[in-house]
C-alpha cells in the first residue's frame, strides 16, 4: 500500500494531449476513480503510473519514491486491462500463478496463494480451464485475481466492467469494492460511466481532454460541480443561462425574465452582479408539491413526458426560451399538454459562471 | 522533444532484450548481405587503386554484350539438311549478354502474367467441375526442382527429343524442330513462374470487395467494360506485385542456362548474365585464377535491374503483405456457374495450361523411376536403381547429409534473426525501425549470384582468408549464411503476421506483474507465435534445400561441401547423361519435401500461403 504522486505529468501523441499537467495525490488504500469521456487521457494517465507509457513531462511517486523512469515490472502494481488480456496459452491456474512464478516462490505456496484468491474470486474449481472456456463475467474475475495475488502497491483497473452486461456490471462492481475494501489495497480505477464511478469510489478525479477538471468525493462532485463540463457530465440536466441580479450565498439571476434563486458551486467563484451565470437543475431535485425550503417555482405545459420504470421524465415548457426536465413518480397519471408548477429548492439550484463557447440556454444530457 | 529526452526515450526502449536482438540480427545482416554487396558495388568502379567507369564501359560497348544487331541466332528459320530434312529452328537472336537478359526476362513476364491473370480469372469468378484439380494442378510448377525440369523441357522439344522422334520415327515427316536457346529459356521460366503471378492476382482478386463490382453492375458496366474499369484496376497491385518477382527470378535464374547449355551443348542459352557472372566465378578454380574484374560490372547492372523493380513495387504496394502471406477472402467471392459455351472454353485453355505446365515436374519423376534418361524418346523399364541411389550413392548421401546440415543451421539463424526483427519492428517505437523492415525484405530482391559474388570479394581475400570463413576453405560454412539471408524473409513476415495477431496487452500484463522483457519474451510471446515461428520456419527451410545460385557457385570450390543443388548442377550441367537419373531422383525428394512442408506449414498457419522462391 503507497500513496501515489503524480506532480505535473505531460504526455502527447502527436499533437493530442493526453495528459495535460495533472498533478494528484492518491492516498494509502483510497478507491480512486478517473471519470472522463472517450478518449480523454484517462487509459494514457494509467498507464503512466504502471509504467506502460512514460511522460514526456512531470514525475511520478509512489509514497516518496520517484518511479517515473522505471520500467513496468519494478513498479509492483496490478493491472486489470480493458480487455482482460489473459493469455490464452495457459489455464486459469497458470495465469493466476505468472506473477508468483516470476518471483520464483515455492511450488506449495504458489498453490495455496492461487486457491486463496481463486476462493477470493470465487473461482474454485474453474483453474484447469483456459480462458476461452469462460464466460466474460469469470474472465474478468481470473484477470482480477492475477492481479491481486502478487500482493500489488496499487490495483490498477481499466474500464473492467466495460466488456459485461449491465446486470453483471452491478455484480462485479459490488465486488471489486468488497475486495478492495478486504485487502486495503489503493486502487486506481478507469471508467466512462459517471454512476459506476460514484458508486464505487471513494474520490473521483473527472478529466476532459488530458485536464484534470475536478477532483473530490463523489457527492461533492455531484452536489457542487466546479464547472459546466463536470455538471452536465455528472448527470442529466437542466441548464439555464442568465444575467446575475444579485450575487452572495443565495444569488439571483434574470433568465429570459424568469427569476431563478440559487447557490453558487463554490464561494470563490467569479459571480459578480451583471455578469452571465448558469443554474443548473438536477431532473431529480423537482417536486410537484411545494415544499418547505425556500424553492424556485415553475409554471409550464407538458411538452414530452417518457416512462422509464422507476421515474417519469417530463419536459416543461416555461417560456420560449425555458425548458426544464423533471423526473416524477411514475404513478402519476400527467398528460401532455397540461399545465403543471413544480418546484426546485434554492439550495439544489446549483450556479455556475458561464463559460464562453458553451451557447446553451436549455440542455439535457444523460 | 529535447537530447534529453531523446536519450530517456532511447535507453527505455533499448532494453538488453532489444539490445541483444538488434546486435544479432544486424551484424548477420550486415556482413552477410549488406556489406558483400557493397563490396560488389565498390569493385565495380576500382582499378588499380583509383576510381574508373572502365569496367561498365567495356560492358556496355563490347557487342559481347550490348549488340543491336543481332550477333547471330533467329526466331524462326528453317534449313534443309543435306538428307533433306527440313529444320525449324527456334532460339531466339542474340542482342548481347545483357540485353539477352533483359529480353528473356521482359518475355518472360509477359508471357507469364497472360497465362497467370487469365487462370486467376477463370479460378477466382467461375464454377465448374474439376475446378479443384485445376487448382492443385496449377501450382506443381511452383515445385521446385532445379536444372531437371529444364532438362525435360529440353528432352522433349530437342533435336533427339520426344517431339521429333514422333515426327520423324512414327510419322515418317522428313520435318524437325528446334526448340533451344533464349527461346528455350523463355519457355522453361515462363512454365516454372506464371503460377506466381495466378497466385497473386487470384489473392487480388478474392479479396476485391464483391460490392465493388456489384455497384459497378448496378450502374450499368458489364463483361469486359466491368472487367476493364473496376476489377482490373483493383487487383492490379497484385499483377505488378507478382510481375516484379518474376522479372527478377528470370533475371537471376540459373537453372535453365545451365541445364540447356550443359545437357543440350546449347550455347545461345548460355547467353545470359546470370550464366556468364557464374562462369566466371567458377573459372577462377578456387582462387588460382584471377576473376575477369567485368563480372563486377555485370552484377552491378543484373542489381540495378532487380533494384528498380523492387523500388518501382515498393511504391506501388508494400511487399510485406506480399512476401508469402495472403489471406483468403471474408466475403463471399463472386462465383458464376458458366455455361457450357464458356465451359468449353475454359476447359480449351486450362487443360493445355496445367497440362504442359506440370510436365517438366511429371518428366523428372518419370526420369527417376524409369531409364528414360538413357533410353532414348520413350522410356523402355522402371527401376528403382535411381531412387535408391539417394541412400547408397556415397556423393549423393553426402550432398543430402549436406544440404541438410546447412538448411538446419540456417533455418537457427534464421528463427533466431527472424522472430528478432520481427519483433523489434512490431512492438518497438524506435526511430529508423521501418529500415530494418525494408531490410529484412529485401532479399526477395537481391539476385542470389549477386550475393555470390560479394562473398567471393569478401571472404576470399583480406581478413577472412585462412580463416573458417575463406571460402576456398569452408563455402559449406558461407552457404550456411546466405541461405539464412536469402530466405529471412519467410520467417520474419510469418512471426510478424502472427504478432499483429497478437495484443499488446498480453505482453504488458506479464510486465505488470513483474516479468522482466526476457521473461516476458520466452514465456508470453514465443508461445503465443510459436505456430507462426514453426510455419515460416518450415518454409524457409524448404527453400534452403532449393537453393541454387550461391549453392552452386559457392560449393564449386569445395565440391565435397556441395549440397544437392550443386550435385544435380554438376550432373546435369556437365552433360553426365547417364546418372541424370540420380539428379531427378534428387529432384523428386525436393518436391517431396516441399509437398509435405507445404502441407504441414498451411495446415499449422491455419492460412493460405503463397509459397515463392527459387
Ligand atoms: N499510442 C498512441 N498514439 C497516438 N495517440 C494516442 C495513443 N494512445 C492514446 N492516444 C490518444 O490520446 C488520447 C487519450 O487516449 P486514452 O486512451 O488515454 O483515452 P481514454 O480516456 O482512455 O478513452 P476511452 O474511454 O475511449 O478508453 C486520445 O485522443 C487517443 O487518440
Ligand atoms: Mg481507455
Amino acid at each position: 500500500m503507497v500513496n501515489v504522486r503524480l506532480d505535473n505529468v505531460v504526455k502527447v501523441f502527436d499533437k493530442v494531449i493526453a495528459a495535460d499537467h495533472i498533478t494528484l495525490t492518491i492516498k494509502h488504500g483510497e478507491f480512486f476513480t478517473f471519470l472522463g469521456p472517450s478518449g480523454c487521457g484517462k487509459t494514457t494517465t494509467l498507464r503512466i503510473i504502471a509504467g506502460l507509457e512514460y511522460p514526456d513531462e512531470g514525475r511520478i511517486y509512489f509514497d516518496e519514491e520517484d518511479v517515473t523512469e522505471y520500467p513496468p515490472y519494478m513498479r509492483d502494481t496490478g493491472m486489470v486491462f480493458q480487455n482482460y488480456a489473459l493469455w490464452p496459452h495457459m489455464t486459469v491456474f497458470d495465469n493466476i500463478a505468472y506473477g508468483l512464478k516470476i518471483r520464483r516462490l515455492p511450488m506449495n505456496e504458489i498453490k495455496e496463494r492461487v486457491y486463496r484468491v481463486l476462493d477470493l474470486v470465487k473461482l474454485r474449481g474453474l483453474e484447469n480451464r483456459y480462458p476461452t472456456q469462460l464466460s466474460g463475467g469469470q474472465q474478468q474475475r481470473v484477470a482480477l485475481a492475477r492481479a491481486l495475488i502478487v500482493k500489488p502497491k496499487v490495483l490498477l483497473l481499466d474500464e473492467p466492467l466495460s466488456n459485461l452486461d449491465a446486470k453483471l456490471r452491478i455484480e462485479m462492481r459490488e465486488e471489486i469494492k468488497r475486495l478492495q475494501r478486504e485487502l486495503g489495497i489503493t486502487t486506481i480505477y478507469v471508467t466512462h460511466d459517471q454512476e459506476e464511478a460514484m458508486v464505487i469510489s471513494d474520490r473521483v478525479a473527472i478529466m476532459r481532454q488530458g485536464r484534470i477538471m475536478q477532483i473530490g468525493h463523489p457527492r461533492e462532485v455531484y452536489k457542487r460541480p466546479a464547472n459546466l463540463f463536470v455538471a452536465s457530465f455528472m448527470g442529466r440536466c437542466t441548464i439555464l443561462k442568465g444575467i446575475v441580479r444579485r450575487s452572495g450565498e443565495i444569488t439571483e439571476l434574470s433568465v429570459d425574465g424568469v427569476k431563478i434563486l440559487g447557490v453558487p458551486s463554490a464561494t470563490d467563484m467569479n459571480i459578480r452582479e451583471g455578469s452571465l451565470a448558469v443554474a443548473i437543475l438536477r431532473p431529480e431535485e423537482f417536486e410537484l408539491v411545494k415544499p418547505h425550503t425556500p424553492s424556485n417555482e415553475f409554471e409550464g405545459v407538458v411538452e414530452w413526458s417518457a416512462f422509464t420504470g422507476p421515474y417519469t421524465q417530463l419536459r416543461v415548457k416555461v417560456s420560449d426560451k425555458i425548458k426544464i426536465l423533471l423526473d416524477i413518480d411514475p404513478d402519476s397519471q400527467i398528460k401532455v399538454g397540461s399545465t403543471i408548477k413544480c418546484y426546485i429548492p434554492y439550495s439544489d439550484t446549483i450556479i455556475l459562471p458561464f463559460e464562453e463557447g458553451r451557447e446553451i440556454t436549455y440542455m439535457e444530457e444523460s | 522533444m529535447n537530447i534529453q529526452n531523446i536519450l530517456r526515450k532511447l535507453r527505455r526502449e533499448l532494453d538488453w532484450l532489444t539490445i541483444v536482438q538488434l546486435a544479432i540480427s544486424l551484424s548477420i545482416i550486415f556482413i552477410f548481405l549488406i556489406l558483400p554487396v557493397f563490396l560488389l558495388v565498390v569493385n565495380s568502379f576500382y582499378s588499380g587503386g583509383t576510381i574508373t567507369f572502365k569496367w561498365f564501359e567495356r560492358v556496355l560497348t563490347s557487342r559481347e554484350y550490348v549488340s543491336l544487331e543481332p550477333l547471330g541466332g533467329a526466331l524462326f528459320k528453317i534449313e534443309r539438311t543435306g538428307a533433306g530434312v527440313l529444320l525449324f529452328i527456334m532460339e531466339g537472336y542474340d542482342y548481347g549478354i545483357i540485353l539477352n537478359s533483359i529480353l528473356v526476362a521482359l518475355f518472360v513476364t509477359i508471357f507469364a502474367s497472360i497465362i497467370g491473370l487469365i487462370s486467376a480469372l477463370i479460378i477466382a469468378r467461375y464454377e465448374f467441375p474439376g475446378k479443384n484439380i485445376f487448382r492443385i494442378l496449377i501450382l506443381v510448377p511452383l515445385l521446385a526442382t532445379p536444372f531437371v525440369n529444364a532438362f525435360v523441357v529440353g528432352k522433349v522439344l530437342g533435336r533427339q527429343g520426344v517431339l521429333n522422334f514422333i515426327l520423324r520415327d512414327i510419322l515418317g515427316l522428313p520435318y524437325t524442330f528446334i526448340v533451344g536457346g533464349l527461346v528455350g529459356i523463355v519457355i522453361i521460366q515462363t512454365l516454372s513462374f506464371f503460377p506466381i503471378i495466378y497466385l497473386n492476382m487470384l489473392s487480388s482478386l478474392i479479396n476485391i470487395d464483391p460490392s465493388m463490382e456489384e455497384q459497378a453492375e448496378n450502374l450499368g458496366a458489364r463483361g469486359f467494360t466491368l472487367f476493364r474499369t473496376i476489377t482490373f484496376p483493383l487487383s492490379l497491385p497484385g499483377l505488378a506485385a507478382g510481375a516484379t518477382i518474376v522479372f527478377i527470378f528470370s533475371l537471376e535464374d540459373l537453372g535453365a542456362p545451365i541445364a540447356l547449355k550443359g545437357a543440350f551443348a546449347d550455347d545461345l542459352a548460355g547467353r545470359v548474365i546470370s550464366y556468364r557472372i557464374y562462369q566466371n566465378i567458377i573459372s577462377t578454380q578456387g582462387g588460382i585464377l584471377k576473376i575477369d574484374p567485368t563480372t563486377y560490372a555485370l552484377s552491378v547492372i543484373m542489381l540495378l535491374f532487380a533494384a528498380i523493380g523492387f523500388i518501382a513495387i515498393k511504391k506501388y504496394v508494400s511487399l510485406k503483405t506480399y512476401a508469402m502471406l495472403s489471406k483468403g477472402g471474408r466475403w463471399s467471392p463472386r462465383v458464376r456457374k458458366l455455361s457450357w459455351k464458356g465451359l468449353i472454353l475454359v476447359y480449351m485453355f486450362l487443360v493445355p495450361v496445367v497440362i504442359i505446365a506440370s510436365f517438366p515436374q511429371a518428366g523428372v519423376v518419370l526420369l527417376a523411376v524409369t531409364d528414360w534418361a538413357t533410353s532414348g524418346a520413350f522410356p523402355s523399364t522402371t527401376t528403382m536403381k535411381n531412387l535408391m541411389a539417394l541412400v547408397e550413392e556415397p556423393d549423393i548421401v553426402r550432398a543430402i547429409g549436406n544440404s541438410l546440415t546447412y538448411s538446419a543451421a540456417a533455418v537457427f539463424v534464421i528463427v533466431l534473426v527472424g522472430t528478432s526483427t520481427a519483433y523489434v519492428v512490431a512492438r518497438k517505437r524506435l526511430p529508423g525501425i521501418d529500415i530494418l523492415d525494408i531490410i529484412v525484405t529485401i532479399p526477395i530482391a537481391v539476385p542470389g549470384i549477386i550475393v555470390a559474388v560479394g562473398y567471393f570479394i569478401l571472404f576470399s581475400q583480406g581478413i577472412f582468408s585462412g580463416t573458417p570463413f575463406d571460402i576456398f576453405e569452408n563455402p559449406g560454412l558461407l552457404l550456411i549464411f546466405s541461405y539464412t539471408v536469402r530466405r529471412l524473409p519467410f520467417t520474419a513476415r510469418a512471426v510478424f503476421a502472427g504478432l499483429q495477431q497478437t495484443h499488446v496487452s498480453l505482453e504488458e500484463a506479464s510486465l505488470s506483474l513483474g516479468a522482466s522483457r526476457v521473461q516476458t519474451f520466452a514465456r508470453i510471446v514465443i508461445p503465443l507465435i510459436a505456430a507462426n515461428i514453426i510455419g515460416g520456419g518450415i518454409l524457409s527451410f524448404v527453400y534452403c534445400m532449393s537453393e541454387v545460385s550461391t549453392s552452386i557457385t559457392l560449393a564449386s570450390f569445395r565440391p565435397e561441401q556441395g549440397p544437392i543443388t550443386h550435385y544435380m548442377s554438376s550432373i546435369i550441367g556437365g552433360g553426365k547423361v547417364g546418372v541424370i537419373s540420380y539428379a531427378a531422383s534428387l529432384g523428386v525428394l525436393l518436391m517431396t519435401a516441399q509437398i509435405i512442408s507445404m502441407a504441414v506449414s498451411n495446415w499449422i498457419l491455419k492460412q493460405r500461403v503463397a509459397f515463392l522462391g527459387v
